[in-house]
Protein backbone atom coordinates (compact mmCIF):
# COMPACT_ATOMS: atom_id res chain seq x y z
CA UNK A 1 0.00 0.00 0.00
CA UNK A 2 1.75 3.11 -1.23
CA UNK A 3 -0.08 5.34 1.20
CA UNK A 4 1.62 3.66 4.14
CA UNK A 5 5.12 4.67 3.09
CA UNK A 6 4.17 8.29 3.40
CA UNK A 7 3.48 7.68 7.08
CA UNK A 8 6.72 6.11 8.33
CA UNK A 9 8.30 8.22 11.02
CA UNK A 10 11.81 9.22 10.09
CA UNK A 11 14.37 11.04 12.13
CA UNK A 12 15.55 14.27 10.55
CA UNK A 13 19.26 14.88 9.87
CA UNK A 14 19.25 17.76 12.36
CA UNK A 15 17.89 15.58 15.14
CA UNK A 16 20.36 12.75 14.55
CA UNK A 17 23.34 15.14 14.41
CA UNK A 18 22.14 16.78 17.61
CA UNK A 19 21.87 13.45 19.45
CA UNK A 20 25.32 12.37 18.28
CA UNK A 21 27.10 15.61 19.13
CA UNK A 22 25.43 15.75 22.55
CA UNK A 23 26.68 12.22 23.24
CA UNK A 24 30.22 13.30 22.37
CA UNK A 25 30.04 15.54 25.45
CA UNK A 26 28.38 12.71 27.45
CA UNK A 27 25.01 14.42 27.43
CA UNK A 28 21.77 12.66 26.59
CA UNK A 29 18.78 14.39 25.09
CA UNK A 30 16.50 13.70 28.07
CA UNK A 31 19.16 14.78 30.59
CA UNK A 32 20.04 11.32 31.92
CA UNK A 33 23.56 10.08 32.53
CA UNK A 34 24.96 7.57 30.02
CA UNK A 35 24.20 4.58 32.23
CA UNK A 36 21.00 5.81 33.87
CA UNK A 37 17.71 4.00 33.47
CA UNK A 38 14.35 5.68 33.16
CA UNK A 39 11.71 5.36 35.86
CA UNK A 40 10.36 1.83 36.16
CA UNK A 41 6.81 1.20 37.41
CA UNK A 42 5.26 -2.26 37.68
CA UNK A 43 1.50 -2.61 38.07
CA UNK A 44 -0.72 -5.66 38.15
CA UNK A 45 -4.21 -6.32 36.84
CA UNK A 46 -7.28 -7.95 38.34
CA UNK A 47 -6.48 -11.46 37.22
CA UNK A 48 -3.55 -13.61 38.23
CA UNK A 49 -0.67 -13.29 35.85
CA UNK A 50 -1.33 -9.91 34.27
CA UNK A 51 1.29 -7.20 34.56
CA UNK A 52 1.76 -3.71 33.19
CA UNK A 53 5.28 -2.26 33.04
CA UNK A 54 6.22 1.32 32.26
CA UNK A 55 9.84 2.18 31.58
CA UNK A 56 9.79 5.93 30.96
CA UNK A 57 7.52 6.28 27.93
CA UNK A 58 7.65 2.61 26.98
CA UNK A 59 4.54 0.71 28.00
CA UNK A 60 4.28 -3.10 27.88
CA UNK A 61 1.61 -5.51 29.16
CA UNK A 62 2.13 -9.17 29.91
CA UNK A 63 -0.52 -11.90 30.34
CA UNK A 64 0.13 -15.46 31.44
CA UNK A 65 -2.32 -18.33 30.81
CA UNK A 66 -1.92 -22.08 31.00
CA UNK A 67 -3.64 -25.12 29.63
CA UNK A 68 -3.23 -28.87 29.77
CA UNK A 69 -1.64 -30.44 26.71
CA UNK A 70 0.26 -33.53 25.71
CA UNK A 71 3.99 -33.23 26.40
CA UNK A 72 6.72 -33.44 23.78
CA UNK A 73 7.77 -37.01 23.08
CA UNK A 74 11.39 -36.44 24.08
CA UNK A 75 10.41 -34.72 27.34
CA UNK A 76 7.47 -36.61 28.81
CA UNK A 77 7.99 -35.30 32.32
CA UNK A 78 8.26 -31.62 31.61
CA UNK A 79 5.76 -28.89 30.95
CA UNK A 80 6.45 -26.22 28.37
CA UNK A 81 6.09 -22.52 27.99
CA UNK A 82 5.91 -20.29 24.95
CA UNK A 83 6.15 -16.55 24.44
CA UNK A 84 3.98 -14.64 21.99
CA UNK A 85 4.93 -11.03 21.25
CA UNK A 86 2.44 -8.65 19.76
CA UNK A 87 3.80 -5.47 18.32
CA UNK A 88 0.48 -3.66 18.49
CA UNK A 89 -0.02 -0.92 15.88
CA UNK A 90 -0.87 1.19 18.94
CA UNK A 91 2.78 1.39 19.90
CA UNK A 92 4.29 2.84 16.77
CA UNK A 93 2.80 4.08 13.52
CA UNK A 94 5.21 1.85 11.60
CA UNK A 95 4.03 -1.40 13.21
CA UNK A 96 1.75 -3.25 10.85
CA UNK A 97 -1.06 -5.45 12.13
CA UNK A 98 -0.90 -9.09 11.15
CA UNK A 99 1.87 -11.48 11.79
CA UNK A 100 4.91 -10.21 13.72
CA UNK A 101 7.89 -8.64 11.96
CA UNK A 102 11.58 -9.34 12.57
CA UNK A 103 12.03 -7.21 15.66
CA UNK A 104 8.98 -8.76 17.34
CA UNK A 105 10.33 -12.23 16.68
CA UNK A 106 13.80 -11.21 17.91
CA UNK A 107 12.35 -9.78 21.11
CA UNK A 108 10.38 -12.95 21.76
CA UNK A 109 13.45 -15.10 21.12
CA UNK A 110 15.70 -13.12 23.48
CA UNK A 111 13.24 -13.42 26.35
CA UNK A 112 12.48 -17.05 25.54
CA UNK A 113 16.15 -18.03 25.46
CA UNK A 114 16.89 -16.32 28.76
CA UNK A 115 14.02 -18.09 30.53
CA UNK A 116 14.38 -21.50 28.90
CA UNK A 117 18.13 -22.12 28.69
CA UNK A 118 18.81 -20.79 32.17
CA UNK A 119 15.95 -22.92 33.53
CA UNK A 120 14.45 -19.99 35.36
CA UNK A 121 10.94 -21.46 35.18
CA UNK A 122 10.76 -24.96 36.65
CA UNK A 123 9.14 -27.13 33.99
CA UNK A 124 9.19 -30.44 35.88
CA UNK A 125 6.71 -29.15 38.42
CA UNK A 126 4.30 -28.53 35.53
CA UNK A 127 3.93 -32.25 34.89
CA UNK A 128 0.57 -33.77 35.85
CA UNK A 129 0.57 -37.22 34.25
CA UNK A 130 3.94 -38.27 32.88
CA UNK A 131 3.70 -38.79 29.15
CA UNK A 132 0.04 -37.79 28.97
CA UNK A 133 -0.78 -34.38 30.39
CA UNK A 134 1.38 -31.45 31.30
CA UNK A 135 0.76 -27.74 31.78
CA UNK A 136 1.72 -25.51 28.89
CA UNK A 137 2.24 -21.93 30.01
CA UNK A 138 1.65 -19.20 27.45
CA UNK A 139 3.03 -15.69 27.91
CA UNK A 140 1.49 -12.95 25.76
CA UNK A 141 3.40 -9.69 25.60
CA UNK A 142 1.57 -6.67 24.20
CA UNK A 143 3.68 -3.66 23.30
CA UNK A 144 1.45 -0.65 23.84
CA UNK A 145 3.79 2.30 23.52
CA UNK A 146 7.22 2.26 21.86
CA UNK A 147 9.35 4.75 23.75
CA UNK A 148 12.52 2.76 23.10
CA UNK A 149 14.19 -0.25 24.73
CA UNK A 150 11.30 -2.67 24.30
CA UNK A 151 13.40 -5.72 25.21
CA UNK A 152 14.08 -4.68 28.79
CA UNK A 153 10.52 -3.57 29.48
CA UNK A 154 9.01 -6.69 27.91
CA UNK A 155 11.38 -8.91 29.86
CA UNK A 156 10.35 -7.33 33.16
CA UNK A 157 6.67 -7.59 32.18
CA UNK A 158 7.09 -11.30 31.43
CA UNK A 159 8.87 -11.92 34.74
CA UNK A 160 6.33 -9.96 36.79
CA UNK A 161 3.43 -11.78 35.12
CA UNK A 162 5.06 -15.18 35.69
CA UNK A 163 5.70 -14.44 39.34
CA UNK A 164 2.09 -13.43 40.02
CA UNK A 165 0.47 -16.16 37.92
CA UNK A 166 -1.41 -18.94 39.74
CA UNK A 167 -2.32 -22.12 37.91
CA UNK A 168 -5.36 -24.18 38.91
CA UNK A 169 -4.73 -27.05 41.29
CA UNK A 170 -5.41 -30.47 39.81
CA UNK A 171 -5.49 -33.96 41.25
CA UNK A 172 -5.10 -37.28 39.55
CA UNK A 173 -7.96 -39.57 40.44
CA UNK A 174 -10.67 -41.68 38.97
CA UNK A 175 -10.87 -45.43 38.71
CA UNK A 176 -7.72 -46.10 36.74
CA UNK A 177 -6.00 -43.06 38.29
CA UNK A 178 -5.75 -41.67 34.77
CA UNK A 179 -8.38 -38.96 35.15
CA UNK A 180 -7.29 -35.47 35.97
CA UNK A 181 -9.69 -33.24 37.86
CA UNK A 182 -8.99 -29.52 37.60
CA UNK A 183 -10.19 -27.68 40.69
CA UNK A 184 -11.74 -24.23 40.18
CA UNK A 185 -10.21 -21.41 42.27
CA UNK A 186 -13.25 -21.33 44.59
CA UNK A 187 -12.62 -24.93 45.61
CA UNK A 188 -8.88 -24.99 46.00
CA UNK A 189 -6.26 -22.26 46.05
CA UNK A 190 -4.43 -22.00 42.73
CA UNK A 191 -0.68 -22.62 42.87
CA UNK A 192 2.15 -20.30 41.89
CA UNK A 193 4.78 -21.30 39.35
CA UNK A 194 8.20 -22.24 40.67
CA UNK A 195 10.72 -19.69 39.48
CA UNK A 196 14.32 -20.27 40.48
CA UNK A 197 15.84 -16.94 39.55
CA UNK A 198 15.02 -13.82 37.58
CA UNK A 199 17.02 -13.23 34.39
CA UNK A 200 16.93 -9.50 33.67
CA UNK A 201 17.79 -8.02 30.28
CA UNK A 202 19.88 -4.87 29.85
CA UNK A 203 20.18 -3.23 26.47
CA UNK A 204 23.14 -1.15 25.37
CA UNK A 205 23.35 1.21 22.42
CA UNK A 206 26.63 1.96 20.62
CA UNK A 207 27.40 5.26 18.96
CA UNK A 208 30.32 6.73 17.06
CA UNK A 209 31.72 3.43 15.81
CA UNK A 210 31.41 1.72 19.19
CA UNK A 211 33.29 4.23 21.29
CA UNK A 212 30.26 5.68 23.09
CA UNK A 213 28.07 3.37 25.15
CA UNK A 214 24.55 4.12 26.38
CA UNK A 215 22.10 2.13 28.53
CA UNK A 216 18.32 2.13 28.03
CA UNK A 217 18.11 4.01 24.72
CA UNK A 218 14.95 5.95 23.85
CA UNK A 219 13.33 5.54 20.44
CA UNK A 220 15.11 8.64 19.14
CA UNK A 221 18.48 7.25 20.24
CA UNK A 222 17.60 3.85 18.75
CA UNK A 223 17.09 5.46 15.36
CA UNK A 224 20.56 7.07 15.58
CA UNK A 225 22.68 4.32 17.14
CA UNK A 226 25.02 2.22 15.04
CA UNK A 227 24.88 -1.01 17.06
CA UNK A 228 23.14 -2.66 20.00
CA UNK A 229 23.69 -5.45 22.49
CA UNK A 230 21.38 -7.07 25.00
CA UNK A 231 22.83 -8.83 28.05
CA UNK A 232 20.62 -10.94 30.30
CA UNK A 233 21.99 -11.52 33.80
CA UNK A 234 20.51 -12.55 37.11
CA UNK A 235 21.18 -11.37 40.65
CA UNK A 236 23.54 -14.30 41.32
CA UNK A 237 25.97 -12.96 38.74
CA UNK A 238 25.16 -15.58 36.08
CA UNK A 239 25.04 -14.50 32.47
CA UNK A 240 21.92 -16.06 30.98
CA UNK A 241 22.10 -14.73 27.43
CA UNK A 242 23.96 -12.24 25.27
CA UNK A 243 22.52 -10.98 22.00
CA UNK A 244 24.49 -8.83 19.57
CA UNK A 245 22.77 -8.91 16.19
CA UNK A 246 25.46 -7.78 13.78
CA UNK A 247 25.89 -4.10 12.91
CA UNK A 248 28.96 -2.18 14.08
CA UNK A 249 31.75 -4.28 15.58
CA UNK A 250 32.87 -3.44 19.10
CA UNK A 251 36.02 -4.14 21.05
CA UNK A 252 36.19 -7.01 23.55
CA UNK A 253 36.93 -4.57 26.36
CA UNK A 254 33.69 -2.76 25.60
CA UNK A 255 31.74 -6.02 25.77
CA UNK A 256 33.30 -6.87 29.15
CA UNK A 257 32.52 -3.37 30.37
CA UNK A 258 28.86 -3.91 29.38
CA UNK A 259 28.76 -7.22 31.26
CA UNK A 260 30.13 -5.58 34.37
CA UNK A 261 27.61 -2.74 34.16
CA UNK A 262 24.75 -5.17 33.70
CA UNK A 263 25.67 -7.41 36.62
CA UNK A 264 26.09 -4.42 38.93
CA UNK A 265 22.49 -3.32 38.16
CA UNK A 266 20.88 -6.76 38.24
CA UNK A 267 20.50 -6.90 42.02
CA UNK A 268 18.74 -3.53 42.21
CA UNK A 269 16.23 -4.35 39.45
CA UNK A 270 15.54 -7.80 40.92
CA UNK A 271 14.75 -6.12 44.22
CA UNK A 272 12.29 -3.72 42.55
CA UNK A 273 10.45 -6.59 40.87
CA UNK A 274 10.28 -8.72 44.00
CA UNK A 275 9.04 -5.83 46.11
CA UNK A 276 6.30 -5.01 43.62
CA UNK A 277 5.21 -8.67 43.51
CA UNK A 278 5.18 -8.94 47.30
CA UNK A 279 3.12 -5.77 47.68
CA UNK A 280 0.62 -7.16 45.15
CA UNK A 281 0.42 -10.51 46.93
CA UNK A 282 -0.17 -8.85 50.27
CA UNK A 283 -2.98 -6.74 48.82
CA UNK A 284 -4.51 -9.79 47.18
CA UNK A 285 -4.51 -11.83 50.39
CA UNK A 286 -5.97 -8.97 52.43
CA UNK A 287 -8.80 -8.70 49.88
CA UNK A 288 -9.52 -12.40 50.28
CA UNK A 289 -9.81 -12.04 54.05
CA UNK A 290 -12.38 -9.28 53.57
CA UNK A 291 -14.39 -11.56 51.29
CA UNK A 292 -14.87 -14.13 54.03
CA UNK A 293 -16.33 -11.59 56.43
CA UNK A 294 -18.87 -9.91 54.15
CA UNK A 295 -21.57 -11.78 52.30
CA UNK A 296 -19.83 -11.57 48.89
CA UNK A 297 -21.65 -8.35 48.04
CA UNK A 298 -19.10 -5.65 47.35
CA UNK A 299 -19.96 -1.99 47.61
CA UNK A 300 -20.50 -1.25 43.96
CA UNK A 301 -21.40 2.37 43.47
CA UNK A 302 -22.11 3.11 39.86
CA UNK A 303 -24.48 5.61 38.35
CA UNK A 304 -28.12 4.70 38.73
CA UNK A 305 -30.15 5.18 35.61
CA UNK A 306 -33.56 6.77 35.97
CA UNK A 307 -35.98 5.39 33.42
CA UNK A 308 -38.95 7.57 32.64
CA UNK A 309 -42.14 6.31 34.18
CA UNK A 310 -44.25 6.30 31.00
CA UNK A 311 -44.54 2.55 30.87
CA UNK A 312 -45.44 2.27 34.53
CA UNK A 313 -48.18 4.88 34.11
CA UNK A 314 -49.64 2.87 31.26
CA UNK A 315 -49.68 -0.19 33.47
CA UNK A 316 -51.33 1.67 36.37
CA UNK A 317 -54.04 3.21 34.17
CA UNK A 318 -54.84 -0.27 32.92
CA UNK A 319 -55.10 -1.50 36.48
CA UNK A 320 -57.34 1.40 37.38
CA UNK A 321 -59.67 0.64 34.50
CA UNK A 322 -59.87 -2.98 35.57
CA UNK A 323 -60.62 -1.93 39.15
CA UNK A 324 -63.40 0.34 37.91
CA UNK A 325 -64.99 -2.43 35.90
CA UNK A 326 -64.80 -4.71 38.91
CA UNK A 327 -66.55 -2.05 41.04
CA UNK A 328 -69.45 -1.63 38.64
CA UNK A 329 -69.89 -5.36 38.27
CA UNK A 330 -70.02 -5.72 42.05
CA UNK A 331 -72.53 -2.91 42.35
CA UNK A 332 -74.74 -4.45 39.67
CA UNK A 333 -74.56 -7.85 41.43
CA UNK A 334 -75.48 -6.15 44.72
CA UNK A 335 -78.50 -4.45 43.20
CA UNK A 336 -79.63 -7.64 41.51
CA UNK A 337 -79.35 -9.73 44.72
CA UNK A 338 -81.13 -7.15 46.91
CA UNK A 339 -83.91 -6.72 44.39
CA UNK A 340 -84.76 -10.37 44.82
CA UNK B 1 -40.51 -7.92 41.89
CA UNK B 2 -36.89 -6.91 41.78
CA UNK B 3 -34.04 -9.03 40.55
CA UNK B 4 -31.29 -9.88 42.96
CA UNK B 5 -27.95 -9.17 41.30
CA UNK B 6 -24.87 -10.84 42.68
CA UNK B 7 -22.91 -7.68 43.32
CA UNK B 8 -25.82 -5.90 44.99
CA UNK B 9 -26.69 -3.53 42.15
CA UNK B 10 -30.24 -2.62 41.18
CA UNK B 11 -31.28 -3.63 37.64
CA UNK B 12 -30.85 -0.05 36.46
CA UNK B 13 -27.49 0.57 38.07
CA UNK B 14 -24.30 0.68 36.01
CA UNK B 15 -20.91 -0.39 37.28
CA UNK B 16 -18.46 2.31 38.40
CA UNK B 17 -17.10 4.10 35.32
CA UNK B 18 -13.54 5.34 34.93
CA UNK B 19 -12.00 7.11 31.96
CA UNK B 20 -8.52 8.51 31.54
CA UNK B 21 -7.19 10.10 28.38
CA UNK B 22 -3.74 10.82 26.96
CA UNK B 23 -2.12 7.86 28.68
CA UNK B 24 0.17 6.78 25.81
CA UNK B 25 2.84 8.97 24.22
CA UNK B 26 3.28 7.77 20.63
CA UNK B 27 -0.38 7.65 19.51
CA UNK B 28 -2.05 10.93 18.67
CA UNK B 29 -4.95 10.15 20.98
CA UNK B 30 -5.40 7.48 23.61
CA UNK B 31 -7.91 6.62 26.28
CA UNK B 32 -8.64 3.86 28.73
CA UNK B 33 -12.24 3.14 29.69
CA UNK B 34 -13.33 0.79 32.44
CA UNK B 35 -16.78 -0.29 33.54
CA UNK B 36 -16.32 -2.22 36.75
CA UNK B 37 -13.69 -4.84 35.95
CA UNK B 38 -13.98 -4.62 32.16
CA UNK B 39 -11.14 -2.45 30.92
CA UNK B 40 -10.31 -1.46 27.34
CA UNK B 41 -7.47 0.65 25.98
CA UNK B 42 -7.97 2.62 22.75
CA UNK B 43 -5.41 4.50 20.66
CA UNK B 44 -5.92 6.67 17.61
CA UNK B 45 -3.43 7.58 14.92
CA UNK B 46 -4.65 10.68 13.18
CA UNK B 47 -5.29 11.14 9.51
CA UNK B 48 -2.63 9.41 7.44
CA UNK B 49 -2.33 9.99 3.73
CA UNK B 50 -4.07 7.58 1.40
CA UNK B 51 -7.00 5.22 1.64
CA UNK B 52 -7.30 1.50 1.02
CA UNK B 53 -8.24 0.15 -2.40
CA UNK B 54 -11.97 -0.39 -1.94
CA UNK B 55 -12.62 2.76 0.04
CA UNK B 56 -14.13 5.96 -1.27
CA UNK B 57 -11.26 8.39 -1.85
CA UNK B 58 -13.55 11.41 -1.55
CA UNK B 59 -14.17 10.78 2.13
CA UNK B 60 -12.09 10.11 5.21
CA UNK B 61 -11.64 6.42 5.91
CA UNK B 62 -11.42 4.69 9.29
CA UNK B 63 -9.83 1.39 10.14
CA UNK B 64 -10.26 -0.43 13.41
CA UNK B 65 -7.81 -3.01 14.72
CA UNK B 66 -9.06 -5.14 17.61
CA UNK B 67 -6.43 -6.84 19.75
CA UNK B 68 -7.72 -9.53 22.12
CA UNK B 69 -5.98 -10.24 25.40
CA UNK B 70 -4.64 -13.66 24.39
CA UNK B 71 -5.06 -15.91 21.42
CA UNK B 72 -5.34 -15.51 17.71
CA UNK B 73 -7.56 -13.04 15.94
CA UNK B 74 -10.67 -14.90 14.82
CA UNK B 75 -14.12 -14.22 13.44
CA UNK B 76 -15.43 -12.62 16.64
CA UNK B 77 -12.69 -10.01 16.57
CA UNK B 78 -13.28 -9.32 12.87
CA UNK B 79 -16.97 -8.81 13.56
CA UNK B 80 -16.23 -6.36 16.37
CA UNK B 81 -13.86 -4.48 14.06
CA UNK B 82 -16.55 -4.19 11.40
CA UNK B 83 -19.22 -3.01 13.88
CA UNK B 84 -16.92 -0.42 15.40
CA UNK B 85 -15.79 0.83 12.00
CA UNK B 86 -19.37 1.43 10.87
CA UNK B 87 -20.24 3.10 14.19
CA UNK B 88 -17.24 5.43 14.06
CA UNK B 89 -17.92 6.26 10.41
CA UNK B 90 -21.41 7.42 11.31
CA UNK B 91 -20.31 9.74 14.12
CA UNK B 92 -17.28 11.34 12.49
CA UNK B 93 -17.36 14.11 9.93
CA UNK B 94 -16.09 12.37 6.82
CA UNK B 95 -15.82 15.35 4.53
CA UNK B 96 -13.19 17.31 6.48
CA UNK B 97 -10.12 15.23 5.58
CA UNK B 98 -10.83 13.38 2.34
CA UNK B 99 -8.50 10.65 1.12
CA UNK B 100 -7.05 9.94 4.55
CA UNK B 101 -7.08 6.93 6.87
CA UNK B 102 -7.48 7.22 10.61
CA UNK B 103 -6.61 4.10 12.62
CA UNK B 104 -8.29 3.17 15.84
CA UNK B 105 -6.59 0.38 17.78
CA UNK B 106 -8.43 -1.38 20.60
CA UNK B 107 -6.62 -3.48 23.17
CA UNK B 108 -8.65 -5.59 25.57
CA UNK B 109 -7.10 -5.44 29.03
CA UNK B 110 -9.77 -7.37 30.92
CA UNK B 111 -13.13 -8.75 29.85
CA UNK B 112 -15.81 -8.97 32.52
CA UNK B 113 -18.92 -8.59 30.38
CA UNK B 114 -20.21 -5.78 28.17
CA UNK B 115 -16.96 -5.67 26.20
CA UNK B 116 -18.09 -4.12 22.90
CA UNK B 117 -19.90 -1.15 24.53
CA UNK B 118 -16.84 -0.52 26.66
CA UNK B 119 -14.65 -0.54 23.55
CA UNK B 120 -16.92 1.88 21.69
CA UNK B 121 -16.87 4.30 24.63
CA UNK B 122 -13.09 4.04 24.84
CA UNK B 123 -12.76 4.67 21.11
CA UNK B 124 -14.93 7.79 21.41
CA UNK B 125 -12.79 9.15 24.23
CA UNK B 126 -9.61 8.44 22.25
CA UNK B 127 -11.03 10.16 19.14
CA UNK B 128 -11.80 13.23 21.27
CA UNK B 129 -8.26 13.12 22.67
CA UNK B 130 -6.83 12.99 19.15
CA UNK B 131 -9.00 15.88 18.00
CA UNK B 132 -10.76 14.03 15.17
CA UNK B 133 -13.79 16.09 14.08
CA UNK B 134 -17.04 14.38 15.14
CA UNK B 135 -20.72 15.25 14.91
CA UNK B 136 -21.50 13.84 18.36
CA UNK B 137 -20.26 11.07 20.62
CA UNK B 138 -21.42 7.48 20.50
CA UNK B 139 -22.55 6.24 23.88
CA UNK B 140 -22.82 2.47 24.18
CA UNK B 141 -24.62 0.32 26.72
CA UNK B 142 -25.44 -3.35 27.11
CA UNK B 143 -29.01 -4.26 28.11
CA UNK B 144 -29.92 -7.81 28.83
CA UNK B 145 -33.20 -9.54 29.34
CA UNK B 146 -33.72 -11.77 32.33
CA UNK B 147 -36.09 -14.73 32.29
CA UNK B 148 -38.90 -12.89 34.06
CA UNK B 149 -38.96 -10.09 31.50
CA UNK B 150 -36.94 -7.56 33.44
CA UNK B 151 -34.27 -5.50 31.73
CA UNK B 152 -30.89 -5.46 33.43
CA UNK B 153 -28.27 -2.88 32.48
CA UNK B 154 -24.51 -3.38 32.19
CA UNK B 155 -24.18 -7.08 33.08
CA UNK B 156 -20.92 -8.65 34.10
CA UNK B 157 -19.64 -11.86 32.50
CA UNK B 158 -21.55 -14.27 34.73
CA UNK B 159 -24.81 -12.38 34.26
CA UNK B 160 -24.34 -12.28 30.47
CA UNK B 161 -24.05 -16.06 30.41
CA UNK B 162 -27.18 -16.57 32.49
CA UNK B 163 -29.43 -14.15 30.61
CA UNK B 164 -31.71 -15.36 27.84
CA UNK B 165 -30.86 -12.49 25.49
CA UNK B 166 -28.88 -9.28 25.48
CA UNK B 167 -28.44 -6.30 23.20
CA UNK B 168 -25.56 -3.89 22.70
CA UNK B 169 -27.06 -0.48 21.93
CA UNK B 170 -25.24 2.64 20.82
CA UNK B 171 -26.93 6.03 21.00
CA UNK B 172 -25.76 9.53 20.16
CA UNK B 173 -24.98 11.46 23.29
CA UNK B 174 -27.68 13.68 24.73
CA UNK B 175 -27.35 17.39 24.18
CA UNK B 176 -27.11 19.83 27.03
CA UNK B 177 -29.24 22.85 26.33
CA UNK B 178 -28.41 26.34 27.64
CA UNK B 179 -32.02 27.00 28.64
CA UNK B 180 -33.03 25.09 31.77
CA UNK B 181 -36.33 24.01 30.22
CA UNK B 182 -34.66 22.58 27.15
CA UNK B 183 -32.63 20.00 29.04
CA UNK B 184 -35.51 18.49 31.00
CA UNK B 185 -37.14 15.38 29.64
CA UNK B 186 -40.34 15.53 31.63
CA UNK B 187 -42.63 15.91 28.63
CA UNK B 188 -41.89 14.96 25.07
CA UNK B 189 -38.93 13.01 23.85
CA UNK B 190 -35.36 14.31 23.79
CA UNK B 191 -34.37 15.46 20.33
CA UNK B 192 -31.80 12.78 19.56
CA UNK B 193 -32.94 9.35 20.53
CA UNK B 194 -32.04 7.44 17.38
CA UNK B 195 -30.09 4.24 17.66
CA UNK B 196 -26.74 4.28 15.89
CA UNK B 197 -25.92 0.60 16.34
CA UNK B 198 -27.76 -2.37 17.76
CA UNK B 199 -26.33 -5.88 18.12
CA UNK B 200 -28.46 -8.56 19.71
CA UNK B 201 -27.70 -12.04 20.96
CA UNK B 202 -30.37 -14.56 21.77
CA UNK B 203 -34.09 -14.41 21.20
CA UNK B 204 -36.31 -11.64 22.54
CA UNK B 205 -39.80 -10.43 21.65
CA UNK B 206 -40.37 -7.11 19.92
CA UNK B 207 -41.85 -5.52 23.07
CA UNK B 208 -38.90 -6.65 25.14
CA UNK B 209 -36.55 -5.17 22.57
CA UNK B 210 -38.29 -1.81 22.75
CA UNK B 211 -38.18 -1.98 26.53
CA UNK B 212 -34.41 -2.53 26.28
CA UNK B 213 -34.12 0.44 23.94
CA UNK B 214 -35.97 2.68 26.37
CA UNK B 215 -33.80 1.64 29.28
CA UNK B 216 -30.71 1.97 27.13
CA UNK B 217 -31.73 5.48 26.09
CA UNK B 218 -32.04 6.52 29.72
CA UNK B 219 -28.66 4.97 30.46
CA UNK B 220 -27.16 6.90 27.54
CA UNK B 221 -28.20 10.10 29.31
CA UNK B 222 -26.24 9.24 32.45
CA UNK B 223 -23.26 8.01 30.41
CA UNK B 224 -23.30 11.27 28.40
CA UNK B 225 -23.26 13.19 31.68
CA UNK B 226 -20.23 11.17 32.77
CA UNK B 227 -18.44 11.84 29.46
CA UNK B 228 -19.15 15.55 29.74
CA UNK B 229 -17.97 15.80 33.34
CA UNK B 230 -14.83 13.82 32.57
CA UNK B 231 -13.87 15.93 29.55
CA UNK B 232 -14.59 19.22 31.32
CA UNK B 233 -12.54 18.18 34.32
CA UNK B 234 -9.50 17.27 32.25
CA UNK B 235 -9.86 20.50 30.29
CA UNK B 236 -9.85 22.47 33.54
CA UNK B 237 -6.79 20.51 34.78
CA UNK B 238 -4.86 21.12 31.58
CA UNK B 239 -5.74 24.83 31.53
CA UNK B 240 -4.53 25.16 35.11
CA UNK B 241 -1.26 23.43 34.21
CA UNK B 242 -0.72 25.31 30.93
Amino acid sequence: MEGRFANLWRLTVNESKFVESALQSELRVDGRGLYDYRKLTIKFGKEYGSSEVQLGQTHVMGFVTAQLVQPYKDRPNEGSFSIFTEYSPMADPSFEPGHPGESAVELGRIIDRALRESRAVDTESLCVLAGKLVWSVRIDLHILDNGGNLVDAANIAALAALMTYRRPDCTVGGESSQEVIIHPPEEREPLPLIIHHLPIAFTFGFFNKGSILVMDPTYVEEAVMCGRMTVTVNANGDICAIQKPGEEGVNQSVVLHCLRLASSRAAATTKIIREAVEAYNRERSSQKVKRHHTLAKSEVSGPIVVVRKRQQQKKSSGQEKAAEIHFWLWLWWLIVTFWR
Amino acid sequence: MEIDREDGRTPNQLRPLACSRNILHRPHGSASWSQGDTKVLAAVYGPKAGTKKNENAEKACFEVIWKPKTGQIGKVEKEYEMIMKRTIQSICVLTVNPNTTTSVIIQVVHDDGSLLPCAINAACAALVDAGIPMKHLAVAICCCLADNGYVVLDPNKLEEKKMSAFAYLVFPNTTLSVLPEGSSVADGEPVEHGIITSVTHGVMSVDDYFLCVENGCAAAASLSAFFRKNFQQSQRDSSKAG
